[in-house]
């Protein structure tokens, strides 16, 4: 599923370039520079304020930035009001027009089109909408007599109707039930896919965020942290906000001991050593921690090499995995992932077990500590 | 409490509903009740007096809540996309102009408009060809309805404004993200959700117009509205005409504000079930 970056050789869709936007003396977004590609799926990931719905609505022409350029198929279009975009968002409250009945609904962007289209091209047009999200023989209804995945439905509907080049989803599924949200992130990639349609997704659930997007954006004040394929932000993310936010990890604090190309050996408070893969940027004598992902840490009764001794403290059984509280004396409190397979014979470690824990060379990776 | 609660009823209603068993008295006199009859109504109905000052009520009453639904719609619609001190001192006018009691209202537009027309009148006599052809601005259904715009516009826009307030802003957006420019996200947008709350407005301006007394009393110069002509008959004694006609009036007054009533709670409604 996942290509690891757009095709950068025809022009992208929709770019940012160096877009800064302040509300007053607040800066909600700064120095963006971001290029999204002809039918890629892109997601902006960060927790509430971090200026990915400014983004979104820079987008779709809400918001004029204050610096830099829009470009929307390689024009600029800071200046263009959202009316005269080629961009069709579906609102996080989803916005349906109460007055109007399902398929008036869908029709109104058609309707408000110039050139505008014929009258059975339209109608032909919402039916076929209505059946891509699935409401066919809805088209009479109220708004309001439709559940809350049938808005959304329709809200879907009434933005891919006009062939958007770019579809923006501003947190279209937060105010869905976890099972509905399920359903609706298949058919939205489902739909991404047979469409052929740029998908710009805002939301601050990193899980569907990774299971959706080709590419994720993380955001932080306002900032770009990261960009890159979800499988990239998970193993190689660039800073310890990337990692924390991505994915569950233990996190190591100390100093760069010494630096060799791509990898780097930390040295902790207590004395200890740790080595790791680790990306540009870091000197020795930085401040910076090592991160390992709780599933990649391997729990055993014996000591083997390199195996550090800890106690296990906690045991919590989540059906799929085994989640372990141990701790170590030089490595301080540590989470682990069992997968069943290792837990045989339902044995598994209780509270007050002596165990040691090793990972692989490529597990850990040493981050940049901030702020 | 209950017994307090009962004449505070009994002080408010009984002489509305003394007044309404009066106008179908078979007598003559307003104080003895001498059997059931609905003559005064065909009496009130016949009488030219009547007539008139009723089409004159009905002329400006119309007239005015049109404009007034009219202008006050165009002002909130203006003020809803206003922000800071400017829509704050808006507003306060807007408060104010309810608050002032009518005697005010009726004398300072009664000053305005003569001291407006002793201006004007002369320009018109001077520009015009034929002096004695000239038309002349003077007091009368047209300053009625001027006045009663003014004071019944205020209502219109607090009524629309409180309906604008509670639109969801992202319907805006999303029509505008759906290619409608301004005017036509006004038009098939904001309009028909405010739709309701106007004509809402317009039946309460055409009962508060209809049913005013003190300014037309200031600015209508010759004319007569039926409640002025209530007042000067009831001058001559109560008749149980006068009776019929104020129980005419109470009634269309209350039917037309239990259906603004109705078209607003209706529309909330709609909107809270979706």
């Amino acid at each position: 599923m996942a290509y690891d970056a757009p095709m950068e050789a025809a022009t992208p869709v929709a770019e940012l370039r160096s877009v800064s936007k302040s509300f007053g003396s607040v800066m909600a977004a700064r120095d963006l520079n971001l290029a999204i590609g002809q039918g890629e799926f892109l997601s902006f990931l960060g927790p509430s304020g971090c200026g990915k719905t400014t983004a979104l609505r820079m987008l779709a022409g809400f918001e004029t930035p204050t610096e830099g350029e829009v470009r929307i198929a390689g024009d600029v279009v800071n200046d263009q009001p959202s009316f005269q975009r080629p961009v069709n968002m579906v609102f996080q409250s989803y916005a349906l027009f109460p007055h109007l009945t399902v398929a008036q609904n869908i029709a109104y962007g058609l309707q408000q089109k110039r050139p505008r289209p014929g009258r059975a091209d339209i109608k032909a047009r919402v039916a076929e909408a209505l059946e891509t999200v699935r409401l066919e023989g809805f088209q009479d209804r109220r708004i309001w007599e439709m559940s809350g995945g049938q808005q959304q439905r329709v809200a879907l509907a009434r933005a891919i109707v006009n062939r958007p080049r770019l579809l923006l989803l501003d947190e279209p599924l937060a105010a869905l039930d976890r099972k509905l949200r399920k359903e609706m992130q298949i058919e939205l990639q489902d739909l991404q896919r047979s469409l052929g349609i740029t998908f710009v997704l805002v939301t601050h659930d990193q899980e569907e965020a990774l299971s959706l997007s080709d590419r994720i954006c993380v955001m932080r004040n306002g900032e770009i942290v990261q960009i890159g394929s979800p499988q990239e932000l998970y193993d190689r993310p660039a800073t310890r906000y990337v990692a924390d936010f991505v994915g569950t990890s233990n996190f190591f604090e100390g100093r760069i001991a010494s630096k060799d190309g791509a990898r780097a050996r930390l040295g902790l408070e207590g004395g200890q050593v740790l080595s790791g893969s680790c990306g540009p940027g870091l000197n020795v004598g930085d401040r910076a921690c090592m991160s390992l992902r709780p599933e990649r840490i391997l729990l055993r009764s014996e000591a083997g090499d390199a195996g550090h001794p800890v106690t296990v403290q906690n045991r919590i059984f989540l059906g799929e995995h085994t989640e372990y509280l141990v701790t170590s004396e030089t490595l301080g409190q540590v989470i682990v992932f069992a997968p069943r397979q290792t837990e045989q014979e339902g044995l598994g470690y209780n509270k007050g077990d002596t165990a040691w824990i090793t990972w692989r060379d490529d597990a850990a990776r040493i981050l940049l500590s901030e702020q | 409490m209950r017994i307090y609660a009962a004449c505070v009823y009994l002080f408010l209603y009984t002489p509305i509903a003394i007044i309404a068993l009066f106008s179908f008295n078979a007598g003559r006199h307003a104080s003895q009740l001498q059997g059931f009859s609905v003559q005064w109504y065909g009496r009130a109905l016949n009488n030219p007096f009547v007539m008139e000052a009723l089409e004159n009520s009905l002329v400006v009453a119309f007239t005015s809540a049109t404009l007034a639904s009219i202008i006050g719609t165009m002002a909130a619609v203006g003020l809803h996309s206003v922000r800071g001190p400017v829509r704050a001192v808006f507003d306060a006018i807007i408060y104010i102009a309810i608050m002032i009691p009518g005697i005010v209202i009726g004398i300072a537009t009664l000053i305005a408009l003569v001291t407006v027309f002793d201006v004007i009148n002369p320009w018109i006599a001077a520009i015009w060809p034929r002096v004695e052809a000239a038309p002349q601005f003077s007091m009368g259904r047209g300053s009625i309805i001027a006045a009663h715009t003014m004071f019944t516009m205020a209502l219109v826009v607090v009524i629309v404004r409180a309906r604008l307030s509670s639109i969801e802003g992202a319907l805006m957006e999303a029509s505008a993200d759906l290619y409608a420019p301004p005017w036509a996200t006004f038009r098939r947008i904001t309009l028909p959700l405010i739709a309701p709350a106007i004509f809402a407005g317009f039946l309460l301006a055409f009962t508060f117009s209809f049913d005013d007394f003190i300014i037309a009393f200031f600015v209508a110069g010759s004319e007569t509205t039926l409640p002025i002509y209530i007042f000067s008959s009831i001058r001559r004694g109560v008749t149980p005409e006068i009776n019929a006609i104020g129980t005419m009036v109470m009634v269309v007054s209350l039917v037309l504000l239990i259906v603004a009533q109705l078209i607003l709670r209706s529309s909330d409604r709609k909107k809270s079930r979706k």
